[in-house]
């Protein structure tokens, strides 16, 4: 069952169209990574869903129901759903204080509480951190605390913007290590909005990738194996994008026209296409190779860049590709600037999407 | 200058001798000017929460008109209560004119542009985040003010002893509508005022070692509550 729906949610401010015809399903226990680059609408989004915004047009069904417009009922709503800013903020006061500002507010008993206040910080790292002044925390202890002040009413939803932004690594772990038990208990259903594409990956069971409207939303490795749009494709740094026009030669495989080579694909779109093909799934070799791969080209050697172990070769086919390769084979091969190689990969491996 | 450090020294004494005019003057000065400040605060704090809190067209002249009126001459404000209050004025039948109610009015409205003045201020200076966390933790409206007001307290408290300490200090309002009557309206600063011209100085010292008491106390107790 969904917990949440998004329906054709967009909103404009100041007659600036800051999100477009938003659509997500959330089911209940699920863990969505909302992606974008800065000032893609990532907060504004997750401040809609909270109830603290109102967008200016669409509607969000929250357990199968549709938010109220009446102030007390979206209340009754906000309050089964806790979200997490970017920017670390405390009330004035211990944490004690404000971790209970929450049960406070809804006139729950705090003593009734006491284990799971103990539970949440020991879990987070902040054992014995009760009667510390909240003001006087570091950024990362302040966002720790902030995710237990969040999580002390027990939210169905759970919205994180950027928890982890410009924090020291350790919180970060601490914090990314607390999410992933918390998604896999699939009690709390979250949306963690994030401009880190790994940390993304790694929490969510499914991501969407946005920037003012959703541009894809699947499993993380689809997404970034087989991005849709250039805008993915280069969001979530694939490389080698060419833009060729496409026309199928035979069952299940299509010839790319990029300008000056044409590439074999199995992806079945025509016309006007991006492909792209991924540094690792290319081969280099010194001579033409009998070879199962469909995709083979004779290039020169016209930059070799060190990143880190790996080589990123630029390798002039007629297009320029971008090649990785371990040092050891780089050195093996006796390779330098102005060798000619011969690149190959499979059909299968390049990626088509729509222009 | 013998004169002087003998009177200082007969100032001394009335004070250490509890003597009685001059308590029956500090005990009247502390309860109209407290009690100005407590109604103008009554006022002036929901009033300038509603002006911070609300958007409207106009807001930041009336914050300006506000603040120009910090420095309200305090013979401006004692004319213009003398206009209302006079058997003549609308508000004549009250007959609040020389009497201690008269000069609590006049102080009131002395005080409170500061008062309001600097609740906007105090609560400018809550984080506007503060607003939204507490919302999505779960306040209502009426809950999450009842917060940033909680966070602006100290400052809040700061707003409300400045006007205290404005109303203790004045001396027009007091003279022209309290009109200094020895033993109902005769106030610190009046009395002051008065017994200096006359040449009894004694009186006066002693009164203004009070008064620079009272500005002590005051300042010591914001500067506390605002280190907190």
């Amino acid at each position: 069952m969904n917990l949440l729906e998004i329906q054709n949610i967009s909103k404009q401010y100041e007659g600036k169209k800051i999100l477009e015809d938003i659509n997500l399903y959330l089911e209940k226990g699920s863990t969505l990574g909302l992606i974008g680059p800065t000032g893609c609408g990532k907060t504004t989004l997750l401040r809609i869903i909270d109830l603290i915004e109102t967008p200016s047009s669409g509607k969000i069904i929250f357990n199968g129901q549709e938010i109220p417009k009446t102030k007390k009922e979206r209340i009754d709503i906000r309050r089964k759903i806790g979200m997490v800013f970017q920017k670390p903020i405390v009330f004035k006061g211990t944490v004690y204080d404000n971790i209970c500002y929450g049960l406070k507010i809804r006139g729950e008993d705090k003593d009734s509480y006491q284990d799971k206040i103990k539970y949440l910080l020991d879990a987070l790292g902040l054992f014995d951190y009760e009667y510390r002044d909240a003001s006087t925390l570091s950024g990362g202890e302040t966002q720790r605390m902030a995710l237990a002040r969040a999580l002390v009413t027990d939210p169905e939803l759970l919205l994180l913007d950027e928890p982890t932004a410009n924090l020291d690594p350790q919180s970060t772990e601490k914090i990314e290590n607390f999410m992933e038990q918390l998604r896999d208990e699939r009690e709390t259903t979250v949306i963690i909005a994030t401009h880190n594409l790994i940390q993304g990956q790694h929490l969510s069971d499914e991501i969407a990738i946005l920037n003012k409207k959703i541009f894809q939303i699947g499993k993380p490795e689809d997404v970034f194996r087989k991005p849709k749009s250039r805008f993915v494709a280069e969001f979530v740094g694939v490389r080698n994008v060419k833009k060729g026009s496409s026309r199928r030669v035979e069952e299940g495989l299509a010839l790319i026209d990029v300008g000056a080579i044409n590439v074999y694909s199995s992806a079945a779109l025509e016309g006007d296409v991006y492909m792209s093909i991924r540094p690792e799934d290319i081969t280099i070799s010194q001579s033409k190779v009998e070879t199962s791969a469909l995709n083979e080209f004779e290039g020169e050697i016209k930059e070799i860049k060190d990143s880190g172990g790996i080589l990123d070769l630029k390798i002039d086919v007629g297009e320029v590709f971008s090649v990785y390769m371990t040092r050891k084979s780089f050195a093996d091969m006796g390779l330098t600037i102005g060798s000619k190689v011969w690149l190959q990969f499979k059909a299968s491996a390049v990626n088509v999407f729509e222009v | 200058m013998n004169e002087i450090i003998n009177a200082f020294f007969e100032a001394i004494h009335l004070l250490v001798t509890l003597d009685p005019e001059v308590i029956e003057i500090t005990l009247r000065t502390l309860y109209i000017s407290i009690t100005s400040t407590v109604i103008a605060a009554l006022i002036a704090v929901p009033l300038g929460g509603y002006i911070h809190f609300r958007k409207f067209r106009g807001k930041r002249t009336i914050i300006n008109i506000i603040q120009t009126l910090y420095s309200m001459p305090t013979v401006l404000v004692g004319l213009l209560v003398f206009l209302l209050i006079s058997n003549r004025g609308p508000l004549g039948n009250l007959e609040l004119l020389f009497t201690p109610g008269g000069m609590i009015l006049g102080q009131t409205i002395l005080v409170l542009p500061i008062i309001a003045g600097f609740t906007i201020l105090a609560l400018s200076g809550v984080k506007e985040e503060i607003r939204d966390l507490a919302l999505s933790l779960g306040a209502s409206e009426i809950q999450a003010i009842q917060t940033i007001m909680h966070e602006a307290k100290y400052a809040l408290l700061g707003a409300i002893i400045l006007g205290f300490g404005r109303a203790i200090s004045e001396v027009g309002v007091a003279m022209m509508i309290g009109g200094n009557i020895r033993g109902s309206t005769r106030v610190i600063t009046t009395t002051m005022s008065l017994e200096t011209s006359k040449g009894n100085v004694e009186l006066s010292i002693a009164l203004g070692i009070i008064l620079l008491m009272i500005a002590l106390l005051i300042n010591l107790v914001l500067n506390h509550v605002q280190e907190r």
